[in-house]
C-alpha cells in the first residue's frame, strides 16, 4: 500500500549497501557492481536490480549491511522508498576474501520520471566512515494513467438509477396492488 | 413480523427466512439501503478514476480501496438488519404473536440471520460492476471478487450474528443499533492508527485479532502485492473463528434468551 509520509526527506533515500563489522578495515575492500546501470519501464511495473558485494579484502568480512536507497532526481516528484520496496536493508552473512554475495532487489515503480537507485553497503557497528557504494542506476519511468477514467460517468450513474426504478417500480406496484 | 403457517413444511427457518427476504426486500427496505450502497460506491469509483489527487494510487490500489469499502459497507448494512432483527420485532409489538408460532426460537433466529444476510449479499452484487471497471485490463478482477466474496462474507457473518445477539437482549431497538455500531467503530479504529503503532508483535498480533483488520489486510495483499491465496492465509483465521463463534452464540442465546422484553434497556 501507497504510504504518504512527509517524512520523506529523511529517508533521503539513498539506498546503498554499505559495510560493517570489525573485521573490515577500509571500504575500499568492499565493492559493489550492479548488473545494470539504466532502466526503462512505465508506471505501476515491476523491474529488478541485481548487486553483488565483493569483499576484495584478506580477510573475510562480517557484519555488513546492505541497503537500496531510491531518490528523484527531479526536485518536483515526491518519492517514498517504502513503497518502492518493502525489503530494502540485508544484513549480510560473512563475505570470505575474495568472495562475493549477490542481491536481487525487487521495486515497483510508484512515480513516473527520473529516478536514481544505488546501493550501499556499511558496518553494522556503526563505525563512521563511508559506506561502500554501487553505481547509480538510473531508472526513467513512463507516465501511464494510471486509470481509463473513460466511462465511470455512466456506470457511477447508471447502476444507482437502476436501483432507483427498481425502487420506484416496486412502490408502484405494491401502490397498484393495495 | 413473520407470519409462519402451521404446518412446517418445509422447514421452518426457510420459511421464516423466506418472509424476512419479502419483508426486506419486497417493502423497500434492502432496495432503498442498496441504491445508497450504490450510491456510495459511485461517488468513490468516480473521484478514484478522475480526481488528480486520488489518481496517483496505482490501478490496484483503487481496486483494494473500493473493494474494502464495499465490505465494510456491505457487512455494516448486513449488521444494521442483524442488530433490527428481535428487538425491531420487540419494538413493533409482533414479537409475541412470532413467539406463538409452532416455530422454534433456534430456527427464528436462523432465519432471521439468513435473512439479513442477503444485504451482503445484494451489496456484494452491486459491488462486482465497479470492480471490474477499476480492474479491467490488469487481470485482478477474479481474484478481488473472489477475494472479496470470501472474506465479506465471512465478516457479513460475523457482524450479523453480533447485530443478533445484541438485539437478543436490547430493550430496545435503540439500544441494539448503538451498541452494535458502537462495537463496530471500535472494530475499524485499528485501520486508524498510525503505521508504527500497527507494526511490531503486539502491532501484529492485534491487526490479525480483529477479524476486520485482518480480514482487510488479507484483501489487500491478494489485491495490491499480487499474493497467491494461501500465502497469507493465516490473516483469515480471526474472521473464520469470528463468524463461526458469533453465528453459534447468536443462534444458542436466540434459542435459550429470547423474550419478549429485553434485559438491557435504554
Amino acid at each position: 500500500m501507497i504510504r504518504r509520509r512527509l517524512v520523506v526527506s529523511a529517508s533521503a533515500v539513498f539506498v546503498g549497501l554499505a559495510l560493517a563489522g570489525p573485521a573490515v578495515s577500509g571500504s575500499n575492500r568492499i565493492a559493489v557492481t550492479v548488473d545494470r546501470t539504466a532502466i526503462s519501464t512505465s508506471l505501476g511495473h515491476e523491474f529488478s536490480v541485481q548487486s553483488r558485494i565483493t569483499n576484495n579484502g584478506g580477510s573475510a568480512a562480517s557484519s555488513l549491511v546492505a541497503h537500496l536507497n531510491v531518490l528523484s532526481l527531479r526536485p518536483d516528484v515526491y518519492l517514498d522508498p517504502e513503497d518502492w520496496s518493502s525489503h530494502r536493508t540485508r544484513y549480510l552473512r560473512t563475505i570470505p576474501a575474495g568472495g562475493s554475495v549477490a542481491i536481487t532487489w525487487r521495486m515497483q515503480a510508484v512515480n513516473a520520471g527520473s529516478i536514481a537507485v544505488f546501493v550501499a553497503v556499511l558496518p553494522q557497528n556503526g563505525e563512521p566512515r563511508p559506506p561502500a557504494t554501487g553505481p547509480t542506476v538510473h531508472v526513467s519511468i513512463a507516465r501511464r494513467t494510471t486509470l481509463n477514467s473513460g466511462g465511470i460517468l455512466p456506470l457511477a450513474l447508471g447502476i444507482p438509477a437502476l436501483l432507483a426504478a427498481l425502487s420506484v417500480g416496486l412502490r408502484l406496484r405494491r401502490r397498484a396492488s393495495d | 413480523m413473520v407470519a409462519v403457517e402451521s404446518t412446517a413444511r418445509p422447514r421452518a427457518w426457510a420459511v421464516v427466512t423466506g418472509q424476512e427476504l419479502r419483508d426486506l426486500w419486497l417493502g423497500g427496505r434492502g432496495l432503498l439501503l442498496s441504491l445508497a450502497f450504490s450510491g456510495l460506491l459511485s461517488v468513490l469509483s468516480y473521484l478514484v478514476a478522475t480526481n488528480q489527487a486520488l489518481n496517483f494510487l496505482e490501478q490496484g490500489e483503487s481496486v483494494n480501496l473500493t473493494l474494502q469499502v464495499a465490505i465494510a459497507v456491505g457487512a455494516m448494512l448486513a449488521l444494521l438488519a442483524g442488530a433490527d432483527a428481535i428487538s425491531g420485532e420487540r419494538e413493533r409489538g409482533s414479537l409475541e404473536s412470532l413467539l406463538l408460532t409452532p416455530v422454534s426460537r433456534l430456527e427464528l433466529t436462523a432465519g432471521k440471520l439468513l435473512a439479513a444476510l442477503s444485504l451482503w449479499i445484494a451489496a456484494f452484487i452491486v459491488t462486482i460492476p465497479y470492480v471490474w471497471f477499476l480492474g479491467r485490463g490488469i487481470g485482478i478482477v477474479g481474484d478481488a471478487l473472489a477475494t472479496g466474496a470470501l472474506v465479506g462474507t465471512l465478516l457479513a457473518i460475523f457482524l450479523v450474528s453480533l447485530g443478533v445477539l445484541v438485539s437478543i437482549f436490547a430493550g430496545s431497538n435503540r439500544v441494539s443499533l448503538s451498541v452494535s455500531l458502537f462495537v463496530l467503530l471500535a472494530l475499524f479504529a485499528p485501520t486508524q492508527f498510525p503505521t508504527n503503532a500497527q507494526q511490531g508483535w503486539a502491532g501484529d498480533l492485534f491487526l490479525r485479532a480483529n477479524p476486520l483488520t485482518a480480514g482487510e489486510h488479507y484483501v489487500g495483499k491478494i489485491v495490491v502485492d499480487g499474493h497467491p491465496w494461501s500465502q497469507d492465509a493465516s490473516w483469515l483465521v480471526s474472521p473464520i473463528v469470528a463468524a463461526a463463534l458469533f453465528a453459534v452464540l447468536a443462534a444458542a442465546a436466540g434459542a435459550r434468551f429470547m423474550r419478549l422484553s429485553g434485559n438491557v434497556s435504554g
